[in-house]
């Protein structure tokens, strides 16, 4: 069988039915992204590919719990990536600090050799869609919504972070929302 | 006084879940009554589910996939382990028959040697690990080894000359990773102060930086306690 030209959702359903080949294609079509996630999460490469793995593992175990009208595969994915990402920072008791964490340049990057073409120039193009977006953003707006984000910072969190009131936290906050919903509005 | 306003602009906090708990508790009830801000919540969250594309992309190592593909293989190879299982359990049973002849440095050579050559067992050409298990002051004249199947999914111990311990107390092979303790085997000895058993790890015995034989209460324990008689490392 032919893994490659199957949707995301297909694939799920043979890793339900315990194809191993199927977990291998959906890895090959996302384990970047996961790892990209937990790497910007945990600052670790060997943290991150722990993650990744439990992420799959997951997946394997797991797959029948996904619910396709709840939300497309890759975003399942990250959100179970980011949360373990998170609980692994968390579990570390990392001390509060304002750690460089960064957003991608938006650019079209070069598509991985050996993968669906389809899926990936789709993945592709939502990536740039998404870092343009975000690239829009003022630099102290980007600073905040990246703790918040990737390190699971709550309000508090960030203003003692970045030694900054509270309140301006959480407008910065709101407001970097309020603008990338109105840009990214036709993905949803 | 809290207005619907005030409300509303937890919202965009709310989805990327950085709101502190008491804003967290008060918009949480309010949700629960609020159809129209519970649409802008899942507006807010279907933002934030796409935050994930915008991390810088890195490429993990090559053999992460490997690594996975492992990972999955036990719950999968519920077939070809059970055939690999009678392997094992009929070398272990050559060696239950034979070891109170042979020191653990015979077994040792004996497997440099192949075991396909020695055991009525259909042969292997590929070699199995072992690792030298080393006494310590609790059994100064014990000795051991872990034998490991060349893909490091299986694995035996075989100990001899350890103290016979008294009925309330066995021995427990601990499989060691950066720390962390997980227990492969419970047993006790002959009179003779051998045993060959078979290793049941939830993962691959080479993922295991070194083993470890303690002794703990009869049926074992969930961590070590008690002391170590053996060990060795890969």
């Amino acid at each position: 069988m032919d893994y490659s030209t199957l949707s995301d959702e297909a694939l799920l359903v043979l890793i339900a039915h315990q194809r191993d080949n199927a977990l291998h294609e959906l890895y090959s079509r996302y384990h970047r992204l996961v790892f990209s996630l937990a790497l910007n999460v945990v600052g670790e490469p060997a943290a991150a590919e722990e993650i990744t793995l439990d992420v799959f593992t997951r997946v394997w175990t797991r797959a029948d719990s996904y619910q396709p009208d709840r939300a497309q595969v890759s975003t399942w994915l990250t959100r179970i990536a980011r949360n373990h990402a998170i609980d692994t920072l968390r579990r570390r008791q990392a001390r509060i600090e304002s750690r460089t964490v960064g957003w991608a340049e938006a650019a079209l990057e070069a598509l991985p050799a050996a993968a669906d073409p389809a899926e990936t120039a789709h993945l592709a193009m939502q990536q740039h869609r998404v870092q343009a977006a975000v690239g829009q953003l003022p630099v102290d707006q980007k600073e905040v919504l990246a703790l918040a984000y990737f390190k699971g910072y709550t309000h508090s969190q960030i203003a003692e972070a970045l030694d900054l009131p509270l309140g301006t936290v959480k407008t910065r906050i709101r407001s970097a929302l309020q603008k990338l919903r109105q840009l990214l509005a036709d993905e949803q | 006084m809290t207005t619907h306003q005030d409300i509303e602009n937890l919202i965009p906090a709310y989805a990327l879940n950085c709101l502190d708990e008491d804003e967290a508790l008060l918009l949480a009830e309010h949700l629960a009554a609020c159809p129209a801000c519970r649409d802008e919540m899942l507006a807010y969250q279907r933002t934030v589910n796409q935050l994930a594309l915008a991390a810088p992309p890195t490429e993990p190592s090559p053999q992460l996939q490997q690594r996975l593909a492992r990972r999955i293989r036990p719950a999968n190879a519920a077939t070809s382990r059970q055939a690999a299982r009678s392997w094992w359990q009929t070398v272990l049973a050559g060696f239950k028959q034979s070891a109170p002849v042979w020191g653990a440095v015979a077994v040792v050579l004996l497997i440099g040697l192949g075991l396909a050559n020695v055991w009525p067992v259909t042969p292997t050409s590929q070699p199995m690990r072992v690792v030298s298990l080393a006494p310590t002051q609790a059994a100064p004249t014990a000795s051991g080894v872990m034998v490991v199947s060349s893909d490091g999914e299986y694995g035996a111990v075989i100990v001899e000359n350890l103290p016979h311990l008294p009925s309330d107390q066995q021995y427990q092979l601990w499989l060691i990773d950066d720390g962390q303790r997980t227990s492969g085997a419970i047993f006790s000895v002959d009179e003779h102060g051998y045993r060959a058993v078979q290793v049941e790890s939830p993962r691959y015995l080479i993922d295991y930086d070194g083993f470890g034989i303690t002794i703990e209460p009869a049926g074992g324990s969930p961590g070590p306690t008690g002391p170590k008689v053996l060990g060795g490392e890969f």
